[in-house]
């Protein structure tokens, strides 16, 4: 698989009139490869919006170099955006216009050609559940209908490359489910799929590779076996307790758990050590107070990135 | 150039499915020329003396609504280019497979366009209904003027649309450049009989270079000296604008 989208060593410092600005991007690097589904972790002001920025040609880095395609998004960002099909982060519809313009305008900007867009309108409005609001200006739907719309009309064009930037947030669960196997389905075909998100769940889901960004430097990357190896010797252990009793609870606090959470009968706690150790534990908890249920297992994508960016 | 129909089409769409802009675009300037207009011509006792000479006051003021037809038009534009970057819509745009060029220019065709219509509404009204006495000579002259009245303001409105973030600020900053430039201009009265304070205040205003320049294609009234000046000076003020928007939109992403 070739390379479709290349970073060199990106840098991107926003100046301050006060001091010495802000690095929101300090040096990354990274290859996305064809038909990828691509994703872009961190937490709120870790870069990720700045990075995309850069990727779409909205904003310049201060320094190195970023290729959509092979183009330079600074040198050629209109060749660079030929090759782009984006999602961002604010609800960015046409509030002004219909469902059906916003869509027939996308279609006819990205240079598709008439019959076309009428052919991939009918598509995308059942499969968004947006028919019936189709005549209706933008304006007059709610917030979920609208970020449906916004990502519709990424699915209305071919581009290569598509960004999608917190793309699901406000979703309902089965708009949301159609739009993660439309994902796939684009991705099979061989579109780049490039995903910043918030929601782990979903990352793990989809992404064929992740990386993770903490103050503008890369602090993981890999596919999801690659990132769970940085989190060994961690698990996340749920009981479910026959009669808990606070000296109960005293217990398991006094096993320094990285996180527990607790509800009725039901605890889940997540620990870092030896697995045997653990056990060992949970039979003398077992003496202290029968045990119902018991299920430990590793670290999923959110313990991962609790573990790295928690550090600190 | 497709980028540019698409642009057109798009400002298009918005404005002839929402009436209401239409309704401050073109209807406002006509309802300055029939009430304002009427009223005052009727205060005046029907006659006005402007360098000596008699004329009527919808004459004189049919240069104004045809200056504030191109203001409120470009003023409606950059209120839309305002909504557009605050909904996050223009930062989309500008990931679209258009240059920036073809996106701005594609907003002012749509401008001018626009601007030429309410232009020739207001002539057709005041020349037909009111019997304003229009030099059809110098017409090239009055459409170039309302062409380049209209991107003027365009770009000037365009540099603020794009820096001042909040709704209310930019809504008072429109409402005081409507106030301000409008009324301490030739647009409403003869500078001439004014206080010195107000008139040295009004030439240093792009509205009534744009005015003078406009009332002495229409109706022949101004010294060719002054308004030759004046021209020069909003050409520049346009010029200036222009790169101000450039500069605008280049900046906007960062």
């Amino acid at each position: 698989m070739s390379s479709v989208i290349e970073v060199q060593n990106l840098m991107k410092l926003f100046p301050s009139k006060r001091g010495l600005g802000t690095r929101a991007l300090d040096g990354i690097s990274f290859e996305v490869k064809r038909g990828e589904i691509f994703g872009l972790l961190g937490p709120n002001g870790a870069g990720k919006s700045t990075l995309v920025r850069i990727l779409t040609t909205i904003t310049r880095p201060t320094s190195g170099t970023a290729r959509i395609m092979g183009h330079d998004v600074v040198h050629s960002p209109l060749e660079a955006r030929r090759h782009l099909a984006v999602v961002l982060q604010e609800t960015a519809v046409e509030m002004l216009l219909t469902v059906r313009d916003n869509l027939l305008i996308y279609g006819h900007l990205h240079h598709q050609p008439s019959a076309l867009i009428r052919q991939r309108m009918d598509s995308v409005l059942d499969r968004f559940g947006l028919r019936e609001k189709q005549h209706e200006k933008v304006n007059d739907l709610s917030v979920g209908m609208r970020r449906r719309l916004q990502v519709a009309k990424v699915f209305m064009v071919d581009s290569p490359v598509v960004f999608l930037d917190e793309a699901t947030t406000g979703m309902d669960p089965l708009i949301k489910r159609e739009t993660l196997t439309l994902i796939r389905e684009e991705a099979r075909r061989g579109r780049t799929i490039f995903l910043t998100t918030q929601l782990l769940d979903e990352a793990e889901a989809l992404c064929h590779r992740i990386i993770i960004i903490n103050q503008g430097r890369i602090v993981a990357s890999g596919d999801m076996e690659a990132l769970r190896s940085l989190a060994s010797r961690m698990f996340r252990v749920t009981l479910t307790l026959a009669h808990p009793t606070p000296a109960v609870y005293n217990t398991l606090r006094a096993w320094n758990p990285l996180s527990l959470d607790s509800e009725g009968n039901s605890v889940e706690m997540t620990f870092k050590g030896e697995e045997s150790h653990l056990l060992a534990k949970m039979a003398d908890l077992s003496s202290q107070c029968p045990i119902v249920r018991f299920e430990i297992r590793g670290a999923d994508l959110e313990d991962i990135f609790v573990e790295l960016l928690g550090a600190k | 150039m497709r980028g540019i129909l698409s642009v057109l089409y798009r400002d298009s769409r918005i404005r002839f499915t929402n009436l209401a802009w239409l309704f401050w675009d073109l209807f406002v300037p006509i309802a300055y020329l029939l009430i304002f207009g009427l009223g005052f011509q009727r205060a005046l006792g029907g006659e006005l003396r402007l360098a000596g000479k008699l004329t009527d006051y919808t004459s004189f003021f049919l240069a104004g609504v045809l200056a504030m037809t191109t203001f409120g038009i470009a003023m409606n534009t950059s209120y839309s280019f305002f909504l557009e970057r605050d909904s996050g819509i223009f930062y989309e745009w500008l990931t679209y497979p258009i240059s920036r060029r073809e996106y701005v220019l594609g907003k002012i065709l749509f401008n001018l366009l626009l601007s030429l219509v309410g232009a020739g509404l207001v002539i057709l009204l005041g020349a037909g209904l009111m019997s304003t006495h229009v030099r059809l000579r110098w017409m090239p002259i009055t459409l170039l003027n309302v062409i380049v009245g209209t991107a003027s303001w365009f770009f000037f409105f365009a540099i603020f649309a794009l820096r001042i973030r909040r709704n209310d600020a930019f809504n008072s900053f429109t409402s005081i450049c409507y106030i301000v430039l409008l009324f301490l201009s030739s647009m409403f009265y003869p500078l001439d009989p004014l206080p010195q304070w107000f008139k040295i205040t009004a030439y240093l205003n792009p509205v009534t270079w744009q005015v003078d320049l406009l009332r002495f294609s229409l109706i022949g009234y101004g010294k060719a000296g002054v308004v030759m000046w004046e021209s020069i000076a909003f050409l520049i003020f346009t010029l200036m604008a222009f790169a101000g928007a450039v500069r605008a939109v280049n900046r906007a992403g960062s």
